[in-house]
């Protein structure tokens, strides 16, 4: 009896430590740039940081060959540059990234350009 | 050449989300692309036909026509139930040049720069930093677009300054589809620019102190305003401190402005004989539902220019007494979507701890504010020397009938001379109310249309006279309203419209806001 309930103890604390690391494993970075100006969006209502600006969102999975160690994405990011970039990470990609060797890869990333200049 | 992309919609709404209005057709109009029109001067050229075919179009169809900027007005102001067109994207800056200049004008070229209507502040802080210039004074923050500041009065707590469009020298206006529609309008009092300049805008020149004065603040009824010149100065630094400061002493320098006399002094301002200098900026904070001795007061001392400073950035983006709404959120935190729970809060929180002492430039000091969530603002204008009699009248409109999810501040702007400028006062005070938007039925509290009403009722039998910002909650369509703010100054402004616009296009021109206001 005392064996099953430690064996219980043991798998609550296991439970616990991954839930705690795939909660933290979970988060988004955001950058913005001090003195740019977003591209605006004016039908754009969202309820957060986005609202107003034009937002471009790439969710994709790269899959590499064996011989390729690193891989740039190549988008249309604007003359300018970019006013806020923001990155997410979860424990999901982690996991995919650690079983497929970092073969696979799935990126989470939300942008917004720089208002163009005249 | 310029396009427009227009969307049929059944709905528009502000940033704030005061609304939802209905509306029918948006537009989002965008420059020519620099590839295919290098130079500046032709793409802003192009553009002015573009919004002449669109409001030709408008015109044909007998519909109306409103151009927004950012949406920050938390009023109607910018709404149409026709046609809304964005002009964001129309954000053309040019320098003034010598050959420009009028004549008889003691304006320094350098200091004089056309701005395109959607030029948000930001970016003309950008640019003028480039030139090593600086706006006069901006609001509290800095995502409006020009023409939005100053169409209905953007100010900030500048006792020397002014509001955004008193650095307003010149405006072009395209008042109608027909070429002789685009109109460069100056003071004939004080001309800036030569005729030469008007024509390279394709504009016929109007020189007129009356039309100038009503077209400032326009509230967009006084044709699309496509560019503004503007006047500017040497860019500046301002030092920032925030203080805790004896109640009584914070209203008797909001009704006197007398700095020097007052016995509240920084040490590190004041002249050679002791005495407090007179601050660039001076803006009080007020819960009104705790008997705090202290307010919290923020003043700015104007320094010169000086690079190598530490970035103030850092440093604002955490400060707590910025614009007001800021302050509001971070009192409130831990609301949890409760109003009794929001006003529990209210009712037992002083004012937070006072920021560090900082300097920057204008841009930095009113940099970026977030986007808060669905919120209200009311703002009463008063002569300032009648400010905390009007303060203890509001505060205890806001105990009494009340409580409402909001929290109060004074901010003092020097006269402005536009027709309708509620900154109408030798200098004015603006008491402004900022908070989160409420459900009336759920909570059983006095709504906020009900709270703007009685707002108007009390200042009026005070006897204290008064206005409203244009861009923010009120009851519009209050009796005989801007009569009782302006006088006869209201007839003014519409007789200068009806001389500028003619009966087709003054419809055009006006707007839901306008008619309940009685201005249209």
């Amino acid at each position: 009896m005392e064996i099953i309930t430690f064996t219980a103890y043991l798998r609550s604390i296991l439970f616990l430590f991954l839930l705690s690391i795939g909660l933290s494993s979970c988060y988004s970075v955001r950058l913005i740039s001090r003195d740019g100006v977003p591209e605006p969006e004016p039908t754009n209502d969202d309820q957060d940081f986005y609202k107003n600006k034009k937002v471009f969102v790439i969710d994709t999975t790269i899959n590499l060959k064996a011989t390729e160690g690193s891989f740039s994405l190549i988008r249309n990011c604007g003359p300018l540059g970019f006013y806020a970039v923001e990155y997410r990470v979860s424990l999901g990609h982690i996991l995919l990234s650690g079983i497929t060797l970092g073969r696979t890869r799935k990126v989470n990333v939300k942008y917004v350009r720089l208002k163009d200049e005249n | 050449m310029a396009t427009t992309t227009s969307t049929p919609i059944e709905w528009w709404n502000n940033l704030h989300e005061n609304g939802p209005w209905k509306s029918h057709l948006f537009h989002n109009t965008a420059l020519a692309a620099k590839a295919d029109m290098p130079l500046p001067l032709d793409r802003y050229n192009d553009a002015a036909i573009e919004i002449q075919r669109l409001l030709a179009n408008a015109s044909e169809k007998n519909e109306g026509f409103r151009a927004i900027g950012s949406r920050w007005s938390l009023s109607d102001i910018a709404h149409h139930s026709d046609q809304i067109q964005s002009n964001q994207l129309m954000n053309i800056k040019m320098p003034v040049v010598v050959q420009d200049l009028h004549p008889d004008t003691v304006l320094l070229a350098e200091n004089l720069f056309l701005v395109e209507c959607g030029n948000v502040i930001k970016e003309i802080h950008n640019f003028l930093n480039s030139h090593g210039k600086s706006l006069k004074t901006t609001g509290a923050s800095n995502g409006q677009t020009i023409a939005g500041c100053i169409c209905t009065g953007v100010h900030g707590s500048a006792l020397d300054v002014g509001s955004v469009q008193d650095c307003v020298i010149g405006l072009n206006l395209i008042t109608g589809p027909r070429p002789e529609d685009r109109i460069y309008l100056e003071r004939s009092g004080r001309p800036a620019l030569s005729d030469n300049f008007a024509l390279k805008l394709h504009s016929r020149v109007l020189r007129d102190d009356a039309l100038f004065y009503a077209a400032l603040v326009s509230l967009g009824a006084f044709g699309f305003i496509h560019g503004v010149v503007i006047e500017t100065e040497d860019r500046f630094l301002l030092k920032r401190y925030v203080k805790r400061v004896n109640k009584e002493e914070a209203l008797k320098l909001a009704s006197s402005l007398d700095f020097a006399n007052s016995s509240f002094k920084i040490a590190a301002e004041t002249d050679a004989n002791g005495k407090g200098r007179r601050p660039f900026h001076y803006k009080v904070f007020i819960n009104p539902y705790v008997d705090d001795p202290d307010y919290v007061v923020e003043l700015m001392y104007k320094k010169p220019y000086q690079p190598g400073y530490p970035d103030p950035i850092p440093g604002i983006k955490t400060a707590l007494y910025k614009d007001l709404i800021h302050l509001f959120i971070r009192i409130a935190v831990n609301w949890q979507n409760s109003i009794p729970k929001l006003i529990q809060i209210l009712n037992t929180s002083i004012l937070p701890p006072v920021d560090e002492e900082l300097t920057g430039m204008l841009s930095e000091m009113f940099y970026d504010a977030g986007y808060q969530g669905p919120a209200f603002a009311c703002s009463v204008g008063v002569d300032h020397i009648n400010s905390p009699k009007a303060l203890e009248i509001l505060v205890k409109l806001a105990r009494e009938e009340g409580p409402i999810p909001g929290i109060f501040a004074m901010r003092f702007v020097k006269q402005s001379k536009a027709t309708l400028a509620f900154s109408k006062f030798p200098v004015t005070c603006m008491l402004e109310i900022d908070g989160i938007n409420w459900e009336t039925k759920a909570e059983r509290m006095i709504s906020l249309e009900q709270f703007c009403t009685r707002m108007i009722q009390v200042l009026q039998d005070s006897g204290i006279p008064f206005t409203l910002h244009w861009g923010k909650n009120a009851d519009w369509g209050f009796p005989c309203l801007v009569k009782h703010m302006f006088g006869d100054q209201l007839e003014e402004w519409k007789t200068e419209r009806k001389k500028l616009l003619p009966p087709e296009m003054e419809s055009l021109f006006s707007n839901g806001f306008l008619k309940v206001a009685g201005l249209a």
